[in-house]
């Protein structure tokens, strides 16, 4: 494929030309990233067949830690899928206008993440094949099928949200970049579904967002409390708490903010939209992180006070395991370098600026991947009920190299879906449209 | 090595049997076998036939199984384990002690439960075994006897709606309050769609 030329295309504007033309030229970087991903794809791969073929045998689950890294993993990926109802949604009817630029950003980590997650349970499964007895078998009364149910439905409104705000950026696309392949043109032609910035189109666009915006946020709120309610139904330590939904939530929009920030770092740095990406929004994110790494703080202490006053049985137990126990590393680690000191740090002006706020994030998100491995499998270990005479290797977990590989591949099919998505779409809102008392009119703002 | 040990155990064993002519011919066979090679058929036509047949007694109450093992010939088999059980829906339940093994006249007797559920009319089936006898084929035999207890069977439809009941029967506002969620959402995206739609039917007039 020859190079497509920037300057045969039909930009109008200075904004259309620079937020479009990351779409038309491929650096060399971008495609070692795409190669780099694909290969730890690959061994995922290795790992699965070896899954599929030998089954789950070839992992560390066993009776006890029956839910391992695949399942952290999912509960991870549900979380930072919030962060789309974070910026469609909390910050659009609130009419934060600084977060404007980040929510497509928001959108597509929400598509890729809940796409992660729902796939991630499939990989859980020793028998995949039988996943749609879950539908043929349907038990309303199951945790499991709620979570299946909503999960179906909030991919559908994430991709609609996507879509929807995406609406006249690819109709721009389709009419501003002419010297591209045939398949793009395509795409863009199918995807922009007639639309031609006509007032009565906009007008309705504008009414679809507003229904969707108030939508997402149930549907977001109801998707994490029910994946929280997966363990507050089942009778383990640490997961027998009326605490759990909000805990799971709050903990969830601080992941995702965090998620955001390191996003749109790199985004910034790579797509040079630093004019678009400010460090006004590093700020702005920095003190979004606070507010809701404060409220997970609150429901953490929710969590674990409780129980560690009262230390009774396998209760008790299980919080000395995390306290001063095998995970107590990991515990603190968790507590005190993704939660308590981010909090601190962020406090300070300095510490707000890109760099410094890239790395507390990264902080804030490996302490957000490993709190769901704390979640999850010190309580399968801990079980009200133990199995007489249990195998010495059930009491331990330490997961195979075909689960690390399968998780890491995850992780490298979400980054993936992002590259790919914003390769293909504009990554900040180009068109922006004001909804007047009397008037629809178009407005190119910033 | 899985021939020596077979070796010495059936050595250790014609101290005490009088059955020696069969150990004689057995012992040949798995001397030709070691030195021919001929792998292939042990484990296979060298294992002899053990038939077990079952008789049971009932009295005061107290039910035993009686099993006795005899060879091809008709000879009782001494010192054969073998394995009881009661099949349950899913899997086979073991019953007796953990070693069933039969006397000098191939007889083992266990005692069978007596609270042990059956169908409706208190049928079960009792299975006996030989798993991986050193000496004889597998075998299993299956019989059924009424020595359960009856028990009547659920009927779907009258069960209480609850929980823990099957799909059909879960608690009315557990199913009104999930669908309404369901239908209120779903129809929100149903509408969404259509506007969708109508969104790409607007004709454009181009001046």
């Amino acid at each position: 494929m020859s190079k497509p030329n920037i300057e045969l295309q039909k930009f109008r504007t200075k904004r259309g030309k620079r937020l479009l033309t990351h779409l038309i030229s491929t650096s060399l970087q971008y495609k070692l990233w795409i190669a780099f991903l694909l290969l730890l794809i690959v061994i995922g791969m290795i790992g699965y067949y070896r899954q599929l073929r030998y089954g789950l045998e070839v992992t560390a689950l066993r009776d006890y830690t029956s839910w391992g890294i695949y399942i952290s993993n999912f509960v991870f990926f549900v979380a930072i899928s919030l962060v789309g109802s974070l910026f469609s949604s909390i910050l659009k009817l609130n009419k934060n206008e600084w977060a404007r630029p980040l929510t497509r950003i928001s959108e597509i980590i929400a598509v890729a993440a809940i796409i992660c997650a729902a796939v991630i349970i499939i990989v859980d499964m020793g028998r995949p094949d039988r996943f749609f007895y879950v539908i043929k078998y349907l038990r309303i009364q199951s945790p499991i099928i709620w979570d299946v149910i909503i999960i179906s439905t909030y991919l559908v409104i994430s991709l609609l949200l996507l879509y929807i705000s995406l609406l006249p950026d690819i109709a721009l696309c389709r009419d501003r970049l002419t010297e591209i392949p045939n398949w793009k043109k395509k795409l863009y032609r199918i995807t922009a579904i007639n639309w031609q910035n006509h007032p009565r189109q906009i007008a309705m666009l504008q009414k679809v967002n507003t229904i969707l915006a108030i939508a997402v946020l149930p549907v977001a709120f109801a998707i994490h409390t029910v994946t929280s309610w997966l363990f507050a139904t089942t009778w383990r330590p640490g997961w027998d708490s009326t605490n759990l939904g909000p805990y799971f939530v709050s903990g969830a929009f601080m992941a995702g903010a965090a998620v955001i920030i390191v996003t749109m770092y790199f985004i910034r740095k790579h797509l040079k939209l630093g004019s678009y990406i400010t460090n006004l929004h590093f700020d702005k994110m920095g003190k979004l992180l606070v507010l809701l790494s404060l409220v997970y703080l609150y429901f953490n202490i929710n969590e674990y006070l409780g129980p560690a006053f009262k230390m009774v049985g396998v209760e008790g137990e299980h919080i000395t395991e995390l306290f001063v126990g095998n995970y107590a590393p990991m515990y603190w680690f968790v507590q005190l370098g993704g939660l308590v000191l981010p909090i601190i740090f962020l406090m300070f002006n300095r510490f707000r600026k890109p760099l410094p706020i890239l790395i507390i994030s990264i902080f804030v998100v490996l302490g957000a991947w490993f709190k769901r491995f704390l979640i999850v499998i010190p309580s399968l270990q801990h079980p009200y009920l133990p199995i007489q005479g249990v195998d010495e290797s059930y009491l331990h977990y330490n997961p195979t190299w075909e689960e690390w590989a399968i998780t890491i591949s995850s992780f490298a099919w979400l980054l993936l879906i992002i590259t790919v998505l914003i390769k293909l779409f504009p990554v900040i809102p180009i068109k922006k449209y004001k909804h007047g008392s009397e008037t629809v009119s178009e407005q190119n703002i910033f | 090595m899985v021939l020596k040990l077979s070796l010495n155990k059936i050595f250790s064993k014609m101290k005490s049997n009088k059955n020696l002519y069969g150990y004689f011919l057995r012992i040949m066979l798995l001397a030709h076998l070691f030195f021919i090679g001929d792998f292939s058929m042990y484990g296979q036509d060298s294992l002899a036939v053990a038939e077990v047949s079952l008789s049971f007694s009932d009295e005061d109450d107290v039910k035993t199984i009686i099993a006795t093992a005899v060879d091809a010939s008709g000879i009782p088999i001494e010192e054969l384990d073998l394995y009881f059980y009661v099949t349950r829906t899913f899997s086979e339940l073991p019953i007796g002690d953990v070693f069933n093994t039969t006397d000098e006249n191939g007889v083992v007797k266990i005692k069978f439960p007596n609270d042990l559920p059956g169908d409706t009319e208190g049928n079960v089936e009792i299975v006996v075994k030989i798993i991986e006898s050193d000496l004889y084929n597998d075998f299993t035999l299956k019989v059924i006897k009424n020595w359960g207890m009856p028990t009547t069977m659920l009927d779907q439809s009258e069960e209480k709606r609850s929980l823990w009941a099957a799909a059909a029967n879960a608690p009315i506002t557990l199913v009104l309050a999930t669908s309404g969620m369901i239908l209120v959402i779903w129809f929100i995206i149903g509408y969404i769609i259509f506007i969708l739609y109508k969104i790409s039917r607007i004709k454009v007039v181009s001046s």
